[in-house]
């Protein structure tokens, strides 16, 4: 059953014209936000012992905003509580002093069998104002992580502008035993599950467009095939390639698949197309090892990694008149890029003498910065659909696991995917 | 006898040639911007990376000498590995004998064919090393069709850094890792 949710935004108007968090700006600085302890909608409410689990969940989704400074208890002269949930009857002072920026209450009435009923509401502290709420009739322990889902996605667009993020989902490629299978998660790792059962080694997921399906590249006993699997029936079916070479499949934002393959003896990037796939044009060859093709939202722009002119470096197609531009030229070893979705930036890997390291081009200025300082190797970076994380693998505790950060460097914070190595991640796009 | 001998030779160098054009590390220019100091630091870092190259396939000649018997026959020709240099596809001299036995057992056993399997070390990323797992998979390929055997009983899978023989960050583990494996069926 759907989860019930009402939204309640007085101020909602004023928040979007307010929006006080830039952050794509310079010097971002961070808004101390103060997520106060659970009590009765009402005097007399019981609140169940589940409001617990819903604040553990919310705390750990605020340290994926880096914007955001999630505020101890302690830091409130006088205690974190509030008399009542809602304005008036909230004494903003105390935390005016102590520096908070905003305030989120949680209002809790308990129904039966130990789920209830939940009001969250977020205010502005100096001014007082209400900047919205929500109200969930039916939280319970199955869906508690929706429930901290939706509220921080709604409190990352009230405060940004940005949305979609802590909705979005990530797929990857994780190792069972001497193979990987596909899974997927949320975006921070929360609820992972296997949708993938095909064998052998599978790994470069890759969304549709509409986020209904996922191709992979499967590596089996009869060599490599490209890999589709449907969420929707949780069907996959693998298509063999007659070259015997099937690399770092992509969904085409028009349909199809872009990947490398081998044509008439000729590896390269072809467009698959049709119901089995089959090659239809080559999008990028050369005499070196061009792989891992990418597009921007609208389609119109492919970034890819190539040898063509030595080492690997990331190159941009235009995808409607086919020029082909090169876009890195520090460093030898460039490969693994991300186009975010509306292809003003570019992540890529760089090998160093220190490893692997994610930087971010800016495909206007062409400025660049590093995002990702190991140790290890840091690789295979993916913009998420805001265009402002970037998750990762990297090898930095030993194993490959998936972390996030963001387009400003921000510390890289491990992603909860469950034992064994994460690899490969890619987000599904925003709908 | 002699000119198939003679087309054998010219064929080898050929495609000794190719892989030195094709599949040879490139160099890429640098900034124009670098100073001395780090050009210089460049410099011993390559004169480095050669260095440990050139003891490690003093290595594998060795290991390869110790495994020919008394006899000097392979223990098993037809699934001794080659390794191969970093980012690169060449076939190394020592390759070639083991690829000119393994040509050998493949001609004295005419039902059997063989599936050359493709690896590299960790240190690239994945795709990109999936790549060039599957061009020194086809490097190997080729040679072996050029020493005669026919390419129906060949096919080629790269598993890129997949399936690692050695774990560890070091060159000792990751020389391991970049080979072509060789399975009979």
């Amino acid at each position: 059953m759907a989860l019930a949710m009402l939204a309640f935004a007085a101020g909602w108007a004023n928040a979007q014209q307010g929006l006080t968090i830039d952050i794509f700006g310079p010097g971002q600085a961070k808004a101390n936000l103060l997520l106060s302890r659970p009590l009765g909608e009402a005097a007399a409410d019981r609140v169940p012992v589940l409001s617990s689990d819903l604040q553990e969940r919310i705390h750990r989704n605020l340290r994926y905003m880096p914007f955001l400074r999630d505020m101890p208890a302690s830091d409130i002269i006088g205690g974190d509580a509030v008399p009542t949930p809602k304005a008036p009857g909230i004494d903003f002072k105390k935390f005016a002093m102590a520096r908070t920026d905003y305030l989120v209450t949680s209002g809790w009435r308990e129904t039966s069998g130990g789920s209830g009923q939940v009001n969250l509401r977020v205010y502005e502290v100096y001014s007082g104002n209400f900047l919205f709420g929500q109200e969930y009739s039916e939280a319970k322990s199955g869906n508690i992580q929706e429930i901290a889902d939706r509220f921080c996605s709604k409190l990352m667009e009230v405060l940004t502008g940005r949305k979609g993020f802590f909705e979005s989902k990530l797929a990857f490629a994780r190792k069972e035993g001497a193979g990987k299978e596909i899974w997927i998660s949320g975006p921070t790792g929360s609820g992972a599950r296997r949708v993938t059962s095909a064998g052998g080694i599978n790994t470069s997921p890759s969304w549709s467009t509409d986020g209904s399906r996922i191709a992979f590249a499967h590596i089996g006993d009869k060599g490599h095939a490209l890999g589709v699997h449907s969420l929707g029936t949780g069907r996959t079916d693998l298509y063999p390639v007659a070259g015997g070479v099937l690399i770092g499949p992509c969904f085409l934002p028009g349909g199809g698949v872009a990947a490398t393959v081998e044509v008439n003896g000729q590896q390269g990037i072809y467009q698959l197309e049709g119901p089995s796939f089959k090659p239809s044009r080559p999008l990028a060859t050369s005499w070196g090892i061009d792989v891992s093709p990418c597009f921007d939202k609208s389609g119109q722009r492919m970034a890819f990694a190539s040898g063509r002119q030595g080492g690997p470096q990331i190159f941009v197609m235009d995808v409607g008149s086919g020029q082909v531009t090169r876009v890195t030229f520090e460093g030898k070893y460039n490969t693994s890029p991300s186009l975010s979705p509306d292809g003003k930036l570019l992540a890529y890997s760089r090998d160093s003498s220190e490893g692997h390291r994610i930087y971010v081009h800016d495909m206007v200025s062409g400025a660049e910065k590093q995002v990702s300082f190991g140790p290890g190797f840091d690789q295979e970076p993916s913009f998420d659909p805001t265009g402002y994380y970037i998750a990762f693998s990297s090898n930095r505790t030993g194993t490959y696991r998936l972390y996030l950060t963001t387009v400003h460097g921000d510390e890289a914070i491990p992603l909860d995917t469950g034992s064994g190595e994460a690899r490969s991640p890619d987000w599904a796009p925003a709908n | 006898m002699k000119s198939f001998v003679k087309l054998v030779a010219i064929g080898l160098c050929l495609v000794l040639a190719m892989s030195a054009v094709g599949c040879g590390k490139k160099q890429v220019s640098g900034s124009p911007e670098l100073s001395a100091e780090e050009r210089a630091r460049r410099e011993a870092e390559a004169r480095r990376q050669a260095e440990l190259e050139a003891l490690r396939q003093r290595d594998m000649d060795a290991q390869r000498a110790r495994e020919l018997g008394a006899g000097g026959t392979v223990k098993n020709a037809l699934t001794e590995m080659i390794f191969f240099a970093y980012d690169s596809s060449e076939i190394s001299p020592a390759a070639r004998d083991i690829l000119q036995q393994k040509a050998n057992a493949l001609k004295a056993q005419p039902a059997v064919r063989l599936t050359v399997e493709g690896y590299c070390d960790e240190r690239g990323t994945p795709e990109y090393n999936m790549a060039l797992g599957q061009r020194r998979a086809k490097s190997a390929k080729e040679y072996l069709t050029l020493l005669g055997v026919s390419a129906a009983r060949l096919t080629t899978v790269s598993y890129g850094e997949e399936r690692p023989l050695a774990t560890g960050q070091n060159e000792a583990a990751w020389a391991k890792n970049r080979r072509a494996e060789f399975k009979p069926n």
